[in-house]
């Protein structure tokens, strides 16, 4: 169908539309037009994929010189994909309705066996990719750094995109990495020493090139061609190449020096944590590097493989990373952590030396992007409470909006269960954590529901250790064996082959009546990339509040970073960042409006105004005060009169008018303002 | 925050409040509503049954009951085992009135096995006495689906094509253990035009979706007794018949009932032949039906003669089962002010006092609600329309 929005003409490829796609595409027109950054939240499902590209597409169509390019980053290969795929039933309709062949270009990179090189693919008007690419420094300066400055950027799913922020900045050193960083300056070494023999010239000339400095990517920078890199910071562009470092055998030593110095550190007995400052002190008084070399070591690494014409850079990894950290740790002094741990918590038996150099500020890796780009759209199905990204991420939208799922019948339904049969208040908190009344009742809420819930159940536990120890007790009480009487059972484990294994034989008990139950980590593989749809997933059940481990020194470092920098306390943080994870999980069993499931929030905390008014308005909504601190059998209950209510024949013509419309139903003045009500303002 | 929650208290639940619905009229009286709803209910009935679809004349239908442990359950009272059963003696029998040359059998699941409780038969009281015994049994275990279907598929597969092959599924349990893919028996069950339906007693189960959704049949829950009653009755009427099955010409008897004259020397009681099987029931008499080509006696019809193999019926049970193969039109439904002439129903002969009435297609008579629902329940022809052929 055909939609004015606000005077654009947007094409849109089916003939049904969702009023909260229309009020999303609203909102998106709106900062296109003022050319700023947006946060929206809409639930999965809801099609906010297909919402994002017709409007953008529309956009870029009717103004050609203002959007020239749409960069939609998503997380991973399947996403991608599927972006492809509406992309690609978006330009049918396009070339059917217009009768004329498009001249829309899009480019999906996905994974190297996929990528193309053909110059033609810098013109792309749709660029769809990984996260990544944008974000880490490293790749980004690849793939991304020629992409126009009046492009839409886009990152779907970007619950975690801090998280990817700081892991792309983030850089962890092990003994292994310095091995072979050693074999990777040997290597150096001797390749100079034999390009010195046949093709002097070649390093001269590169001397010649260091000493006029890096003008070139000064240059660059000030005609704004480039998208800046977060490890090139502006000042080394205006400087010289120092001359300690200048020429190759100079740096091939440096590195020897900085490598050796970083091997003495790791021989530690006890943590050491420090600054980036009080590092850079400790190692001129100890090897006499200065600061303003290391800030030139990534540049200097990447110049001399150029020169050298090393075609394997895969190889030289090692000596990339300990470069960039180089870099990094002498350029940043605020927002970065040094932490040297001589075993990991778990072993303290095997010394396992790390030195983690720890990005605590996400804002670093994405300030480019947002400096960048006319329009950055940050979206996802669970983005509550909107007002922390732009906190955390340190930008400033234009708009902010959440939207519900109009429903023709409720298809959700958010139960929390606070006590058991026997009112033993249910938590997974450290107190009660091995508390065996906790325990049991948690077997008994499974087991119940297990008698009662069609097909699949996924539940969620806190942790590996956590979910380990309760499904040890459950076999030792026999709750184990009762729940298998009604449905198999498949455990999540950290082996990435076993648990698909798991996930395929869970789909096939689900598929052919025989029902499964899935025990798996909130955070874990399953919790982000699976979508449980239909009889996949008919409830999930969280067991516990999933807190991220609070005792790690390098989240420790963050929460006092963000107490410091950004006035957000400690507490609401962590309560943010599990309350993010547990909407996450539950929401992996509603993927769109004729699915159906239960959300089973097995805590009493959840009751808890400051959890609950956390979770995504979508889900809130359906929490009444009849649906807080239930015991099992009153959730049992509830889930048998809903399962039977969602059983009932529920067809397209149901959901006509109400939360699907023609086009006709869309433009009735009424709708209109039904639609207008259902942004939610932030 | 709100302070009457729209679900009701949890102990409320399975009742439907009836009570809220109902408002006085101005003189305080009830009469009104009441009426109001008690004339949706019958309109939403015939409504439903208005389709104009030719339907199957002569069905085979398997009854799956499960009798797994998940029947102990409680919902239903008194459990969900002897109220499905309670209500399956009620379904036999008004299904043998609708489809007097039709057939049932009965197979029970428990323990993971399925066994038949009665074998496919014309034969009401059999199947109800078993269906009573039953409610003694011990539920345990898990259902197959696989068994049962597979169990009634052995029978099913050598029914003639001109009759319908059916299985109803009444499953309370959630899962199911089979001993083989379900998918390629469902593959078998399609290719064989085999049409199952499934009630589920708890929720929607993905299998069943899919086995009713392959085979053409139909998927429900129940959401209480009430519905679960009007689910199963939905069974009574016999589906489509398919335009692919086959038309044949079937043989049939239909033997007079005869009753030698106590007077009459030389009149001997006999056994009935379908007495022979079971041991119970009167086992001499001297009247019954025999069969017209090789003198069996029968003491009930409809049934298929066993000695001759001729399917035995009356004229009125063929008459009864007629209706489907030329379903009665519906009824134009108007409002009474619309009408000119008498304001009489052509039928009971009672004044028009509802706001709407109802005017055959072809002859143009007027009826009231009552005499519609009976015409299409019951009789199954228009009686104006009848009158006029017969006549001058």
């Amino acid at each position: 169908m055909k939609l004015n929005i606000e005077g654009l003409l947007v094409y849109f490829p089916y003939d049904y539309i969702y009023p909260e796609q229309y009020s999303y595409m609203l909102e998106l027109k709106r900062t296109l037009d003022a050319k700023g950054h947006g946060v929206l939240e809409m639930p999965s499902g809801t099609g906010k994929t297909i919402s994002l590209l017709s409007l953008i597409v529309a956009y870029q169509r009717a103004f050609p010189l203002e959007v020239t390019k749409l960069i939609y980053c998503s997380r991973t290969v399947p996403e991608i994909e599927k972006v492809v795929e509406e992309l690609r039933k978006l330009m049918e309709f396009y070339s059917k309705q217009t009768r004329e062949s498009n001249n829309f270009l899009a480019l999906a990179l996905s994974s190297r066996r996929n990528l193309c090189i053909h110059p033609e693919i810098l013109h792309a008007n749709i660029v769809v990719y990984s996260y990544h690419y944008l974000l880490d420094p490293k790749i980004a300066d690849l793939v991304s750094k020629e992409l126009a400055k009046k492009s839409v950027v886009v990152f779907d799913e970007a619950h975690n995109i801090d998280n990817v922020c700081i892991d792309s900045m983030s850089v962890n050193i092990t003994r292994r990495t310095l091995d072979h960083c050693q074999n990777n300056v040997d290597t150096l070494h001797n390749t100079i020493h034999k390009i010195k023999e046949t093709d002097a010239a070649k390093l001269k000339e590169e001397y010649r090139r260091l000493v006029e400095g890096l003008k070139e990517a000064n240059v660059a920078r000030e005609t704004d061609v480039y998208l800046s890199n977060p490890v090139l910071p502006d000042e080394i562009l205006q400087e010289a190449v120092p001359g300690t470092i200048r020429t190759a055998e100079h740096f091939v030593g440096f590195l020897r020096r900085f490598l050796e110095y970083l091997k003495s550190r790791l021989r530690v007995q006890h943590v050491i944590q420090e600054s980036a400052p009080q590092f850079l002190k400790d190692i001129y008084d100890k090897v006499c590097i200065d600061r303003k070399p290391l800030r030139f070591c990534a540049e200097r690494l990447q110049s001399l493989l150029r020169t050298l014409e090393i075609t394997d850079i895969a190889d030289f990894s090692a000596a990339t990373l300990i470069s960039n950290f180089a870099t990094l740790v002498s350029t940043y002094s605020q927002g970065f952590t040094i932490i040297i741990e001589p075993f990991e918590d778990r072993t303290p038996t095997i010394a396992n030396p790390v030195l983690h150099f720890s990005c605590m500020d996400p804002s670093i890796a994405i300030k480019p992007v947002f400096q960048r780009f006319q329009s950055v759209i940050i979206t996802s199905g669970t983005l509550s409470p909107l007002d922390i990204y732009p906190r955390i991420l340190d930008f400033h939208p234009v708009t902010m909006a959440s939207f519900t799922m109009t429903l023709a019948r409720t298809c959700l339904c958010p139960l929390i269960v606070g006590r058991g049969n026997d009112q033993v208040a249910l938590s997974s908190k450290f107190e009660t954590r091995e508390d065996f009344a906790v325990i049991r009742n948690y077997g008994n809420l499974l087991m119940e529901m297990s008698a009662i819930v069609p097909d699949g159940i996924v539940a969620f536990f806190t942790s590996y250790v956590y979910m380990e120890n309760i499904v040890a007790s459950w076999y030792e009480q026999g709750i184990l064996e009762n729940i298998q009487r009604n449905k198999l059972i498949f455990i999540e484990t950290q082996d990435a082959a076993e648990t698909s294994m798991a996930l395929e034989k869970y789909q096939e008990a689900c598929e052919n009546g025989r029902g499964a139950i899935l025990l798996s980590v909130a955070r874990g593989k399953v919790s982000e990339g699976i979508d449980f749809v239909h009889h996949f997933g008919r409830a999930v059940i969280m067991f516990g509040v999933p807190y991220v481990y609070t005792q790690s020194r390098i989240l420790k470092a963050r929460l006092e970073y963000l107490r410091d920098q950004f006035q957000i306390r400690e507490n609401d943080f962590l309560t943010f960042d599990a309350m993010r994870h547990a909407a996450q999980c539950v929401g992996r069993a509603i993927r769109g409006k004729t699915d159906y499931g239960l959300m089973i929030f097995a805590d009493k905390r959840y009751a808890r105004a400051d959890k609950r008014g956390k979770l995504p308005r979508w889900i809130q909504e359906h929490i009444t005060d009849g649906s807080l601190n239930l015991t099992v059998d009153e959730a049992v209950q509830l889930s048998k009169h809903f399962l039977r209510q969602m059983a009932q024949p529920f067809r397209q013509e149901d959901q006509l008018g109400l939360s699907l419309l023609t086009l006709e139903q869309l433009e009735s003045e009424e709708m209109l303002q039904k639609i207008a009500q259902v942004a939610h303002q932030t | 925050m709100d302070e009457e929650p729209e679900r009701a208290k949890r102990w409320e639940g399975g009742y439907e409040r009836t009570w809220e619905v109902l408002k006085e009229d101005e003189s305080g009286s009830l009469k009104a509503t009441v009426e109001e709803i008690l004339f949706q209910s019958k309109r939403r009935r015939v409504i439903e049954s208005h389709e104009q679809v030719r339907l199957g004349m002569m069905r085979h239908l398997y009854v799956v009951i499960d009798c797994s442990r998940s029947m102990d359950d409680q919902d239903l009272k008194p459990n969900r085992l002897t109220s499905s059963l309670k209500l399956l003696e009620a379904f036999v029998g008004e299904y043998f009135d609708q489809n007097p040359i039709s057939q049932v059998g009965i197979i029970t699941t428990k323990n993971k096995r399925a066994e038949k409780l009665t074998d496919l038969s014309g034969n009401p009281k059999k199947h109800i006495d078993a269906l009573k015994k039953a409610v003694d049994s011990v539920c345990a275990g898990e259902p197959s689906l696989y068994n049962s279907l597979n169990l009634a598929v052995q029978s099913l597969k050598h029914m003639p094509g001109h009759t319908s092959r059916e299985i109803l599924i009444i499953l309370s349990s959630l899962t199911t253990c089979d001993p083989a893919n379900i998918y390629e028996l469902i593959k078998t069950l399609k290719s064989l035009k085999v049409r199952v339906s499934v009630i589920g007693l708890s929720a929607e189960v993905r299998v069943c979706t899919v086995l009713t959704r392959e085979t053409g049949g139909l998927y429900h829950v129940i959401l209480d007794e009430s519905h679960f009653k009007e689910l199963l009755m939905m069974h009574v009427k016999p589906p489509p018949a398919s335009s692919s099955s086959e038309c044949s010409l079937i043989r049939m008897g239909f033997p007079q009932h005869t009753v030698a004259a106590p007077t009459d020397q030389d009149a001997k009681p006999s056994f009935s032949m379908s007495h022979l099987d079971s041991s119970s029931g009167p086992g001499l008499s001297l009247g019954g039906y025999f069969c017209p080509q090789c003198h069996a006696k029968y003491t009930e019809l409809p049934v298929e003669c066993k000695v001759c193999g001729l399917t035995l019926v009356s004229a009125p049970h063929l008459a009864r089962s007629f209706h489907h193969l030329f379903p009665l039109q519906a009824f134009t439904e108007n409002s009474v002010e619309e009408h000119q002439g008498d304001r009489f129903c052509q039928a009971c002969q009672g004044e028009l006092k509802d706001k709407t009435i109802f005017t055959c297609t072809s002859c143009q008579s007027v009826f009231c609600m009552e005499c519609d629902l009976f015409i299409h329940d019951s009789l199954h022809c228009c009686p104006c329309c009848i009158h006029s052929q017969i006549g001058p």
